[in-house]
């Protein structure tokens, strides 16, 4: 589809001489893995010294710049779909791809006190936005939206809410409409919910309802930095768990 | 029309519309924020300029995320509006406002430019023939500020087009409310196969800005023939 | 309907303080630039707020600083014929000329539009826009405008300063028309004496800040201690009447029951007219001289020697045709032994004295000035 060979050889030609003299390391994260990402950022740069460098945004949206040539090191996917594309191709270093965290979407509600509803079929979801709106991330491209909308379409829901749907640009932005009480309920990633305590869950959809939820990690293969087996290695160690599980993620045993 | 699938042609209309009414709602309050910097002196007028400013200065997500604060249905104008009838969240109303702010600082510098250009004696002249200063503006100042205005008024349309970021941070991406073409682009290219849709957006922005800016040339260069006394 | 101002405004160098009156006719604000002329024709007109006084036309106030009145330039109903015109490029012609009217009061006095168009001969132009036309023609139109406000009061800032001596000459015959056939006081501020000799019905000069002189055109122009305009721009002015056309390209005139000549000028016998005659074209001589190619030599008695600070000196001559004045040298002076009632004779040259000197046409006798003599 697209031959980044060129246009990634320049950016590389113009960083090459930065990345030379540095001890760092850029990882493209979704942005649901915004306040792991950091502890991790920490630990790292604590543990080895050396520097680490963290973009995080929609899932989709690093895919196409990682397709563009962006100069990203690792990748970590919030669903195997865009893993799955740039592996098709030949973006992702072959041998280091692994499925690293797995997660659940909830449905929440603005306030730290909401009721508690159950996530059933024959559920009223409509009833209960009444006139407000349902935050979610762009269903179509961003992983928590996809899961979110499969997981409404599964339940039957999907049809009656459709229209009430507000697609934010990432499932961070969409709690923060949750969180400021512009849209009364949202779905987001139950790890999305940890820090945030203007919102409460008000209950988890059950993973029957949507495709594994699992969050990918490779290298890339444009990249040639050595020190992507160290970071990779870091992911799986025990500090690296320590901080994903305290952000409510699931470590997937390797 | 074939050429455009429904999505699309969603996002066109929409976006035409939001655009015309940011624009329009604006202007008015564009020619006197304009005419307040060009003509008095004032405590806080330089505050005035800054917060007039601030837009084209700070990160689009930040001016929607202000927008959302102020705005949304819990901030302190908003909820106010909201007694009225009046909302912007999530409606392309909102999207209109996101455009209308963005737009903003280019009409106010466009339009203050031209009416520092009308010589002020012409506008006593006009007072010692018995003008009130309201009356001396409407009749002097204003007809020569026009090409200001139009100029104004039509970077400020163009602008209002290709806004994005402080409407997807404000009022998301609601198709048929919110997704406009901007936004539309953005979401299709997220889409793995999306990128035809997106490219036909993308040639309509272009005509459309290429069209507007053709337009403020001619209607632009007429008008001041006209002011200026040919 | 006469125009009172009484003024004081402090300004870094000097100070403005001028008390005077305009009857109804022309009245030239006299001196130099910076002496406070525009100053004070800007106070009446509003744009400037001085620290003290007091302006009406008749009985209206338009600025009281006691009682705190002060009328915004746009009520006081005044016409303003400014320097450079200001026509508005965006209106025709026609446009232009209306604008005032819109503004005036229902029931105030107009002037036809036709009659002031003839006046001002702008008829074909009416539906131009200003952008394209000569500076004559943009000040006639600037007139046209003021007149039609419906104006109590007209000012002009001296509205011929920026057209070249062609233009002036073509224009002068309008002001002159507008003292002689509108009823309305014109407050008219110039450096120049030409202007002040053919136009003004009485004259306030100024020198810095102070008024020096007021009177007549003739009296203020007459006094040799009166230079607001300096050295080089005195010249009295004489009152003559047409005589008779000489096919040679003459005129002769009666002034004051002596003849003058100048050269041909295109009016009736029987018509009334001002001329200036310029110091500097003046020769003297104690005794009548003979053999010489000047036609005019009028005999008077030397009023007044007023040396200057350089090496000249203005003589004040009593003549049958009136005040006229001379510049001629100190050493001159003394050689000739000139001194108050010494019978002298001035020589004036018929090619020096310019067409722009002499004002045609007074319709109303001019003010008889008590000092001329003979008459």
């Amino acid at each position: 589809m697209f031959k980044p060979a060129l246009s990634r050889a320049t950016v590389l030609a113009v960083a090459a001489p930065a990345m030379a003299l540095a001890d760092d390391i850029t990882v493209f994260a979704a942005a649901s893995m915004t306040n792991a990402m950091a502890e991790i950022e920490e630990r790292f740069e604590a543990a080895t010294g050396h520097d680490l460098v963290v973009s995080l945004a929609g899932s989709s949206a690093l895919a196409r710049q990682i397709q563009q040539g962006a100069p990203a090191d690792v990748y970590i996917s919030a669903n195997p779909g865009w893993m799955d594309t740039l592996e098709a191709d030949g973006l992702v270093d072959e041998g280091t791809r692994f499925d690293l965290l797995s997660n659940s979407v909830v449905l929440i509600a603005a306030g730290a006190n909401a009721a508690p509803v159950e996530i059933r079929p024959d559920m009223d979801l409509a009833g209960l936005l009444g006139d407000g709106r349902l935050a979610m991330a762009l269903v179509d491209s961003v992983p928590a939206g996809i899961y979110g909308k499969a997981a409404l379409e599964s339940l039957g829901l999907w049809g009656d809410v459709a229209a009430q749907v507000a697609q934010a640009d990432n499932v961070r932005a969409a709690l923060a409409f949750v969180a400021i009480g512009e849209a009364p309920y949202g779905i987001v990633y139950a790890t999305d919910v940890v820090a945030e305590d203007k919102v409460s869950v008000v209950d988890t959809f059950p993973a029957d309802t949507h495709p594994p939820i699992v969050y990918p990690a490779a290298a890339l293969a444009e990249s040639d930095n050595p020190l992507n087996h160290t970071f990779l290695e870091f992911l799986s160690s025990l500090e690296a768990r320590e901080a994903f599980e305290r952000q409510g993620f699931v470590v997937v045993p390797r | 029309m074939d050429w455009l699938g429904p999505e699309e042609w969603r996002a066109v209309t929409l976006s035409l519309q939001v655009s015309f009414w940011a624009t329009l709602v604006s202007l008015p309050i564009g020619v006197f924020v304009a005419y307040a910097l060009a003509r008095w002196s004032f405590p806080g007028k330089q505050l005035l300029n800054g917060l007039v400013h601030l837009p084209l200065i700070l990160p689009p997500v930040v001016t929607g995320y202000l927008l959302l604060l102020t705005f949304g249905t819990r901030g302190p104008v908003g909820s106010v509006l909201a007694e009225f009838g009046i909302v912007f969240a999530f409606r392309w109303t909102g999207a209109a406002l996101a455009a209308g702010v963005m737009a903003f600082p280019l009409m106010v510098r466009a339009i203050r430019l031209s009416i520092e250009a009308v010589d002020p004696k012409l506008e006593q002249a006009s007072s010692t023939l018995g003008a009130s200063p309201l009356w001396v503006f409407l009749t002097v100042t204003l007809p020569m500020t026009l090409p200001g205005i139009v100029a104004g008024a039509i970077l400020a349309f163009a602008k209002a087009m290709g806004e994005f970021g402080a409407t997807i941070t404000f009022v998301s991406n609601i198709p048929g409310q919110t997704r406009t073409i901007p936004s539309a682009i953005y979401a299709f290219l997220q889409v793995p196969g999306g990128e035809s849709s997106a490219m036909k957006l993308v040639i309509v922005s272009v005509v459309v800005a290429m069209g507007a800016l053709l337009l403020s040339e001619i209607v632009g260069r007429r008008v001041a023939a006209r002011v200026g006394g040919q | 309907m006469r125009l009172k101002v009484a003024l004081r405004h402090a300004f870094a160098d000097f100070t403005l303080d001028a008390t005077f009156e305009a009857p109804p006719g022309i009245t030239v604000l006299f001196g130099r630039s910076g002496s406070g002329k525009t100053t004070i024709v800007n106070a009446v007109a509003g744009l400037l707020t001085p620290d003290a006084g007091r302006i009406a036309a008749g009985d209206w106030v338009l600025l009281d600083t006691e009682r705190g009145t002060r009328l915004p330039p746009h009520r006081r109903r005044l016409g303003y014929i400014f320097q450079e015109g200001r026509l508005f490029p965006h209106l025709t012609v026609r446009q232009n000329l209306t604008y005032g009217a819109w503004f005036a009061p229902k029931d105030a006095p107009r002037e036809d539009m036709g009659k002031v168009v003839d006046l001002l001969g702008i008829g074909h132009l009416l539906e131009r826009r200003p952008g394209a036309l000569s500076g004559g023609e943009k000040q006639r139109i600037a007139i046209g405008r003021a007149l039609l406000s419906a104006p109590r009061l007209i000012l002009a800032d001296e509205p011929l300063a920026a057209l070249d001596e062609a233009r002036k000459s073509e224009i002068l015959p309008y002001f002159e028309r507008l003292r002689d056939e509108v009823s309305v006081p014109i407050l008219y501020v110039s450096h120049s004496a030409s202007e002040v000799a053919r136009l003004a019905t009485s004259v306030v000069a100024l020198e810095g800040g102070r008024i020096v002189a007021q009177g007549t055109a003739a009296e203020v122009l007459g006094d040799p201690a009166v230079l607001p305009a300096g050295a080089r721009e005195a010249g009295a002015l004489l009152i003559a009447t047409v005589v008779s056309h000489h096919h040679d390209g003459l005129t002769e005139l009666d002034a004051g029951g002596a003849p003058l000549f100048l050269p041909r000028i295109a009016l009736a016998p029987g018509t009334v007219v001002r001329v200036r005659i310029a110091a500097h074209d003046v020769i003297l001589s104690r005794t009548r001289p003979e053999g010489l190619s000047a036609l005019n030599i009028l005999s008077g008695t030397v009023k007044e020697v007023r040396p200057g600070e350089g090496p000249g000196a203005i003589v004040a001559l009593d003549t049958y045709a009136g005040r006229l004045l001379a510049r001629i040298t100190r050493r001159s002076a003394d050689a000739l032994g000139l001194g108050p009632g010494v019978a002298a004779h001035a020589i004036v040259k018929t090619v020096s004295v310019a067409p722009t000197d002499i004002g045609g046409g007074i319709r109303r006798a001019a003010p008889v000035s008590p000092n001329e003599p003979g008459r």
